[in-house]
């Protein structure tokens, strides 16, 4: 019988006690870093860190100094006539009354515009072009993104000297494949299909030339030194 | 075993310089494509990272660019202006002829088992065209990457939106230009039976003479027959030069392999 002292028995139980802890410490959340407010938490983190802007932040909660006239706040009420007063490439704040707004990350509703370079490459959230809330729709007359300024408001801040004809380099670029293209593109559409056209054609030639010919040789009786064919 | 000269050392100087400025641009270019994936990441590393990687593919490209005009000049230079402009119809010229034509169905014929081999002369038409390739390559390539050079600036000759046009036309053209080395001047010039392991004639400059014969019955007739075959005759070069265009030939090889490979393998990874 193996005697077990008291000062043993709490060693004991204290080992079993960090040894389950393993077992019971909380999973780390992956989100911690991203923070609620867009004054405090986040604006401390970015201090600290020296990194501006690195993560998107959800927006804060605080309303927007501009608004709908006669909306007080919240859920947009869609109603046809209120859909005649909505145009949304116009408005100060394009999410006013977009349903749980405040919950929702861009791209959960923006999917293919996170798909630029400058998001995918360059690591560019999409607030540091087109700004904090409330987002003002690209035509609003006051948004930075509006072509009458959007070289030198939004471009200029990292392509310095960007003109206005250099702001219309289009940074949500459709897929040049893609049909839809032909209408909201086209030069790029025929660009890159007659630039795959000369692509294929090249190899529709040379690969099946070049298939043939490895194959000829290798079936070929070896020539004997000086013979001539 | 007598050889014969086919490239001078300045034609083979271009070569290599060609050769190693566009394995250059392979490099850094897809490393910058493929950025977002791990391939990308490691081929950029090899060259400073992504952003040096763009810097090393502006200078380099703009170096050949410059070795194309430095060849136009050269080649303006080694025309034989008195024959002109009838020998640059001849067979000794780069120039498509309509021979090239009958020479490349008579060579397909031949694969097929239909005609005998046709008797090439010394420029074959597959040699032809990716001489000519070169240049449409480095018009295409290097036009759209001037304007790519510096985006702010060339946006001041043509609208801002052309610059997305503009990086997809090279993106293609440099895809076709990559697979066409990788895949088709490889297994033309190394790696078909006649040639393997390695064609080392740009690197040597001269090649064995009853190879030549077999490879270009015309050309050496022709040569023969105007009694400058002597002329052409060159020592071989010593086995230490040899064994060295086979290591350089093969790293390259290798080289370009890896970035087909990796090109290929990881392009669904990538956003388009």
């Amino acid at each position: 019988m193996i005697k077990i002292g008291c000062r043993g028995c709490l060693l004991w139980c204290l080992l079993v006690a960090v040894g389950s802890g393993f077992f019971f410490w909380p999973v780390e959340a992956t989100a911690q870093e991203e923070v609620a407010s867009a004054i405090r938490r986040y604006k401390d983190r970015e201090a600290s860190t020296g990194y501006y802007e690195e993560y998107e932040v959800r927006p804060r909660r605080q309303r927007p100094l501009v608004g709908v006239p006669g909306v007080a706040r919240g859920v947009f009420p869609y109603s046809p006539s209120a859909a005649a007063v909505r145009v949304t490439t116009r408005l100060a704040d394009s999410h006013r009354g977009v349903q749980f707004y405040y919950n929702r990350r861009c791209q959960d509703c923006h999917p293919q515009q996170a798909k630029d370079y400058h998001t995918t490459r360059e690591k560019l959230t999409c607030r540091q072009c087109h700004g904090g809330e409330p987002i003002a729709s690209i035509q609003h007359y006051y948004s930075p993104l509006n072509p009458i300024r959007r070289h030198a408001y939004v471009c200029a801040k990292c392509h310095q000297g960007a003109s206005a004809s250099f702001a219309s380099y289009v940074v949500h670029e459709p897929s040049p494949a893609a049909l839809e293209t032909r209408q909201s593109f086209p030069v790029l559409f025929y660009a890159f299909w007659i630039m795959v056209a000369l692509a294929g054609g090249t190899f529709l030639v040379f690969l099946p030339h070049t298939i043939l010919w490895g194959l000829r040789e290798l079936l070929a009786r070896r020539r004997k030194h000086g013979e001539q064919d | 075993m007598s050889r014969i000269r086919r490239f001078t050392l300045v034609q083979r100087l271009f070569h290599l310089l060609l050769m190693l400025s566009f394995l250059t641009q392979a490099a850094t270019g897809l490393g910058r494509m493929y950025i977002e994936t791990s391939w990308g990441s490691l081929v950029a590393s090899f060259f400073g990272g992504y952003e040096l990687s763009l810097t090393i593919h502006r200078w380099v490209g703009l170096f050949m660019l410059s070795l194309l005009g430095v060849h136009i000049i050269y080649v303006l230079a080694t025309i034989e202006w008195r024959g002109f402009p009838k020998r640059l119809m001849g067979p000794d010229s780069l120039l498509p002829h309509k021979d090239d034509l009958k020479q490349a169905l008579g060579h397909v014929g031949w694969m097929v088992g239909l005609a005998p081999q046709p008797r090439l002369d010394r420029w074959t038409y597959w040699e032809k065209f990716d001489y000519w390739a070169v240049f449409w390559g480095l018009f295409i390539l290097g036009g759209t990457g001037l304007l790519l050079f510096n985006p702010v600036a060339s946006s001041h000759i043509l609208p801002g939106w052309g610059l997305n046009v503009t990086l997809w036309v090279h993106r293609i053209e440099a895809a076709l230009a990559m697979a066409h080395i990788f895949i088709i001047h490889f297994f033309i010039g190394h790696l078909r039976r006649e040639q393997f392991p390695m064609d080392l004639v740009m690197f040597e400059g001269s090649v064995d003479r009853d190879k030549l014969s077999h490879e270009r019955p015309a050309w050496v007739e022709r040569l023969q027959r105007e009694g400058r075959l002597e002329d052409l005759e060159v020592p071989p070069k010593p086995l230490r030069w040899r064994v060295a265009y086979y290591i350089f030939g093969y790293t390259a090889m290798i080289a370009c392999l890896f970035l087909f490979v990796g090109a290929l393998s990881y392009s669904r990874l990538v956003t388009w």
